[in-house]
């Protein structure tokens, strides 16, 4: 299925509702948080694109600004896991002996933890009423912390057989000096592993915010994310009267499948 | 096995360590409402923080709760004021009865559909039904609830409809990958019948994984249960740990969490044992 020209497509897709996130403040015609009190719950129209909420919001714009909360911060959160990974995998690879078995046992331990439980529980350390901002940081910090053990498994086991390999063990012979043998020689080929990984974790943070967000312990009103605007679906007369309340859903859908698209396939990063 | 036990209880001690070292030092710890009580004399508020100060320490805390634990006393919930083990008593029968209806059904259904895929090898076949469980993937488990609120489906059907797609796609792959094998194709070329290739041959090659998945979607299926039994109104465990998390009821879900964990560990415990007795 991962053709050439579906990957290409998907990248097309994917990279036209980044630029449009990125691009909120110009492409949206309001703020996201400017209400038209006279105008509550109304079906599209030239003024309001896709209708306003029950708050009298304007939709396009809460989409919009909310696709560039979900879509930049879910990047930022797989990155921060993916360095977590990529750090503690490859001392654990690398070194072997007690630093490896103290880092396998602390992500085993992890990867038993379910992540939602963990997530509510860590979360609820935090007050309620903190600031949209803040929540906004504290739901992405919070998957980037928590995200790494799995990807972790995966980075300790390629720098493991790369550890093993004849270039490396050829280089170490030679005298290559432990620095430039990280840099010249595991990075480089540990590359794709980590940007699979980073790859991988984009759209299970993308659906992770949105749960949280939708039981109102993610990103906080009047910001918008795609988790909290798909907490409008809980009104069914206001989503029969107006489809075009879907349309967050019918874009994180869109997006979590490109992403499953793009994905690179295994042997590829092997 | 020792090693597997040993395991589950570092999992027991060290999962509970942390769950005590966030309750000790979150904001707010050791501070009584009752304090304000007007009512109270000052021995008695006297008393009421001496209480406190009796486990402030995080390893006297841990070890309260510990031999507290012991004797089923998992401590009160701060928000409900009942005692936890009376909660998860109520709690717990519901989740685990939707959890295993849910995972059973997303087995069946997965299973049944990748046996289709791998022995019919049809295209619209194959395109269909990774659409469906593209689609299925891509939808956070709480527009799942919202769903099968609309469409009034029990939570076990929501927790299948978030489990099936998981398990779906391991499960073809690793059946696609075991038909492939030179000597099953050896096997088809001798004319040996469908049944017998796949409970001889296939299942044999795939049980190892087969059975690692078993804990895995036990696992999915526990995550799930929070925002569906949330949305849902379904009064198990999952709804129990949202209501606490809204109310920073700590001690609640910490122990929520590590129950949980244990059941989650446990399961993936008995796959590994049941996958080495099967060998």
């Amino acid at each position: 299925m991962n053709t050439p020209r579906l990957r290409l497509i998907c990248a097309l897709v994917l990279g036209l509702i980044f630029v449009l996130g990125l691009f909120a403040g110009t492409v949206s015609p309001y703020p996201y948080a400017k209400q038209f009190r006279e105008h509550p719950n109304v079906a599209p129209s030239s003024t309001h694109l896709l209708g306003t909420d029950s708050l009298g919001r304007d939709l396009f714009a809460r989409v919009i600004y909310g696709t560039r909360v979900s879509l930049l911060l879910a990047p930022a959160a797989a990155l921060l896991s993916t360095l977590l990974a990529g750090i503690l995998g490859g001392f654990a690879g690398l070194l072997g002996g007690w630093c490896e078995k103290i880092i396998l046992a602390a992500t085993d331990l992890s990867m038993a933890l379910p992540l939602l439980f963990v997530l509510l529980a860590l979360r609820a350390l935090l007050p309620l009423d903190i600031s949209p901002i803040l929540s906004v940081i504290a739901t992405f910090a919070l998957l980037g912390l928590l995200g790494w053990p799995s990807s972790l498994r995966v980075v300790w086991a390629a720098t493991k057989n790369l550890r093993n390999s004849d270039f490396l063990l050829l280089a170490r012979a030679t005298g290559c000096s432990r620095r430039r043998m990280i840099v010249r020689h595991l990075l480089p080929n540990l590359r794709p592993v980590l940007f699979a990984q980073f790859w991988i974790s984009i759209p299970v943070f993308v659906l992770t915010e949105a749960t949280l967000s939708m039981l109102g312990l993610g990103v906080i009103e009047p910001l918008p994310s795609w988790g909290n605007l798909l907490r409008g679906l809980e009104d069914i007369s206001a989503v029969s009267a107006n489809p075009w309340r879907l349309t967050p859903l019918v874009l994180l859908i869109l997006v979590v499948i490109c992403f499953q698209f793009i994905l690179p396939a295994q042997e590829e990063t092997a | 096995m020792v090693g597997r036990l040993l395991m589950l209880a570092a999992v027991c001690l060290l999962g509970g360590l942390l769950s005590a070292s966030l309750v000790r030092f979150s904001p707010g710890y050791g501070v009584d409402e009752r304090e304000l009580d007007p009512r109270l004399s000052q021995a008695s508020v006297e008393a009421i923080r001496n209480s406190h100060r009796l486990n402030s320490g995080l390893l006297s805390y841990y070890g309260h709760y510990l031999s507290g634990a012991v004797h089923g006393d998992l401590g009160s919930s701060l928000w409900l004021q009942r005692p936890i083990s009376a909660l998860l008593k109520e709690r717990f029968p519901v989740t685990a009865k939707s959890v295993l209806i849910g995972v059973s059904l997303a087995w069946f259904v997965a299973l049944t559909l990748s046996l289709a895929g791998v022995f019919l090898r049809g295209f619209y076949f194959d395109i269909s039904t990774t659409l469906i469980s593209g689609v299925f993937i891509a939808l956070p488990a709480a527009v799942v609830a919202i769903f099968s609120v609309y469409l009034r489906a029990p939570v076990s059907v929501a927790i299948a409809v978030v489990t099936f797609p998981k398990l779906f796609r391991y499960l073809r792959n690793l059946l696609n990958h075991a038909y492939a094998q030179p000597y099953i194709m050896a096997a088809r070329a001798r004319g040996i019948s469908r049944a017998k290739i796949l409970f001889r041959h296939i299942l044999p090659l795939a049980s190892p994984t087969l059975f690692a998945l078993m804990g895995v979607s036990l696992a999915v299926a526990f995550g799930a249960a929070i925002p569906i039994e949330a949305l849902c109104d379904s009064p198990g465990v999952g709804q129990l740990a949202w209501q606490a998390a809204l109310n920073r009821d700590l001690p609640l879900i910490m122990n929520l969490t590590l129950l949980v964990t244990l059941i989650t560990v446990a399961a993936n415990m008995f796959a590994n044992a049941a996958h080495e007795r099967a060998m």
